[in-house]
């Protein structure tokens, strides 16, 4: 399947729950959808074309919203579903229902950016510290590290 | 009766910081858990406040046996982004290291496999190998560990006629060590015993817990990056893509072999059709707001970058995914319903120590928690009766 055989399957699917859709390069797909379609989109995506590998899902700190790219693959190449979720109120839906493989990186996700996902299997963390304290999250542009001031016991006041 | 048993993150057979939560019945795993973070360096919002020739030398510092690799995924994707490319010259180098890198951490995996299952000769005769070829890129690169070899439009260095010589007089003895090393599965059945059945991973588990790389083709996932998304040298490199059947150790071991042949391959035909000319082209300091996914196949599996930038010389994102994270669920469903003596199997690296033996035996009943002190001969009975029903028990067979 090219990528324009791809482009037309996803405009046959999913008609007007796709807001955008480019080929930048080849086998690379870009597509953009509403936040609130992504419980059905990624449903379509795995029953209709077969998906089954979610290679990663990337966040990107936007200004006044966070960007979600979910990058799926398959052998014809790379379709990357991107949402864009206010930074207010920032919830999304889990879509480990469709493709379960993409647990991990929903964890990641609400570990660095703080995105809830709703209905999410396992909503441990996963790589921050079991002492990390709430309200931190390391990829949100406005978030700087401070190292804490070094405390020798029996050292010099 | 059920135990929780921790391994990590700290234990003495543990090279890196990583915690398996391992819920045993008797000896046989019923459940595992994995907590990673240990080892949360930080790498992606510190590659923010960095220059895009700075984050070579930090991608490649996220992994000391595939180095090139994650620097090969930036470099490929910032190239894109600066709409430079390299010389032809520069991407047969760029990508003969790649598959020499390949080579190395194969023959590696081999030799911990063979520790692992105890057959320490198979570890040392590998490890004796891998010199060979780290004798090579150290001679290429100057480096036995990160290379540096990558940089924004090309290589560093280049290759001359002697070295070319060298690499593929050295190629031709690790062909046939490997060609012996495939033969090893039939003439050792101790070792093939060992492996077969053990971390089973049926085809549509590693489909839907998205397993990559060689774990996966082990579970007859035909998935190659280099075949699926064939990018810079390889839609002009002869080679196949190296599956098995078995869904096991075996097959991962059998994968990784033929993985090595196939490599040779690639090196002998990147040194035989090596163009002349210039080695790198010079690139830009900034890139156009942009955005772009790499993809590469790094020994372990798909590495992908996400790469944005905002038309400063700095990324505005960098978002790694490395293969072996992505081979985590895939663990956790291998670990299920095996035993205990084979998480450091299953788990490669991980060696842990459990039975720490006592002078008397006291036998806990896994199910009813009931204690009793027995004497050696009825240990004996009773351990003879219990491996007559193994849980996991298959065919020991190799598959040619």
């Amino acid at each position: 399947m090219t990528d324009l055989e791809l482009m037309e399957k996803l405009k046959n699917l999913f008609g007007d729950k796709i807001v955008e859709i480019s080929n930048p390069a080849l086998r690379r797909v870009f597509m953009t959808i509403a936040p609130g379609n992504v419980a059905p989109v990624f449903a379509g995506l795995s029953k209709d074309l077969h998906y089954t590998y979610v290679a990663t899902i990337s966040g990107l700190d936007a200004g006044d919203s966070y960007e979600i790219l979910y990058h799926l693959a398959d052998l014809n190449g790379n379709l990357n579903v991107r949402t864009r979720i206010p930074k207010a109120d920032p919830h999304l839906v889990s879509i480990c229902p469709s493709l379960p493989g993409a647990i991990l990186y929903e964890r990641e996700l609400q570990d660095m950016f703080g995105v809830v996902i709703d209905n999410i299997p396992d909503s441990r963390p996963l790589v921050v510290p079991d002492d990390w304290p709430a309200g931190n999250f390391p990829l949100r542009k406005d978030w700087k590290y401070e190292r804490p001031a070094e405390i020798i016991p029996g050292g010099k006041k | 009766m059920k135990f929780t048993i921790p391994i990590g993150p700290q234990h003495p057979a543990l090279k890196e910081p990583i915690s398996l939560r391992m819920t045993v019945e008797g000896e046989v795993i019923k459940d595992a858990d994995i907590r990673l973070g240990y080892n949360h360096r930080g790498l992606e919002k510190l590659a923010e406040e960095k220059t895009w020739i700075q984050n070579i030398y930090l991608t490649e510092r996220i992994c000391g046996i595939c180095s090139h690799s994650h620097s090969t995924c930036y470099v490929q994707g910032v190239e894109k982004l600066m709409e430079i490319a390299p010389p032809k010259r520069g991407n047969y180098i760029r990508y003969l290291v790649s598959e020499l890198e390949r080579v190395h951490s194969h023959l590696l995996w081999l030799g911990v496999a063979g520790h692992e299952a105890g057959f320490d000769s198979f570890f040392m005769y590998t490890w004796r190998d891998r010199e060979v070829v780290m004798d090579l890129l150290e001679m290429i690169s100057g480096n036995r560990v990160h290379y540096a070899m990558n940089t924004l439009g090309g290589v560093r260095r280049d290759l001359d006629e002697l070295q070319i010589k060298k690499i593929l007089d050295g190629l031709a003895v690790l062909r046939t060590r490997t060609e012996f090393y495939f033969k090893i599965g039939a003439s050792e059945p101790t070792f093939v015993g060992r492996l077969a059945g053990v971390g089973y991973l049926s085809r549509e588990k590693a489909l839907a817990l998205c397993a990559v790389g060689p774990t996966a083709r082990a579970s007859s996932i035909s998935a190659d990056v280099r075949k699926d998304d064939p990018h810079a040298v390889y839609d002009e490199v002869p080679f196949d893509v190296c599956t098995a059947d078995t869904c096991d150790v075996l097959g991962r071991t059998v994968v990784r072999i033929k993985e090595l042949l196939e490599s040779y391959k690639i090196c002998e035909f990147l040194l035989k059709n090596l163009p002349t000319g210039d080695i790198a082209v010079k690139a830009p300091r900034r890139a156009k707001p942009n955005e772009v996914v790499s993809r590469y196949e790094a020994p372990r599996g798909e590495n992908m970058h996400y790469i944005k930038s905002n038309g400063s010389d700095k990324p505005e994102r960098l978002k790694v995914r490395a293969p072996t994270l992505a081979n985590y669920p895939a663990t956790v469903e291998m670990l299920k319903s095996g035993f205990i003596a084979d998480i450091p199997l299953i788990f490669a690296a991980i060696d842990p120590c459990i039975c720490c033996a006592e002078r008397t035996v006291e036998l806990v009943n896994g199910r009813t928690g009931e204690e009793k002190i027995v004497r050696f001969s009825e240990l004996r009975k009773l351990a003879d009766e219990r491996f007559k029903n193994r849980p996991v028990k298959r065919n020991a067979v190799w598959p040619f």
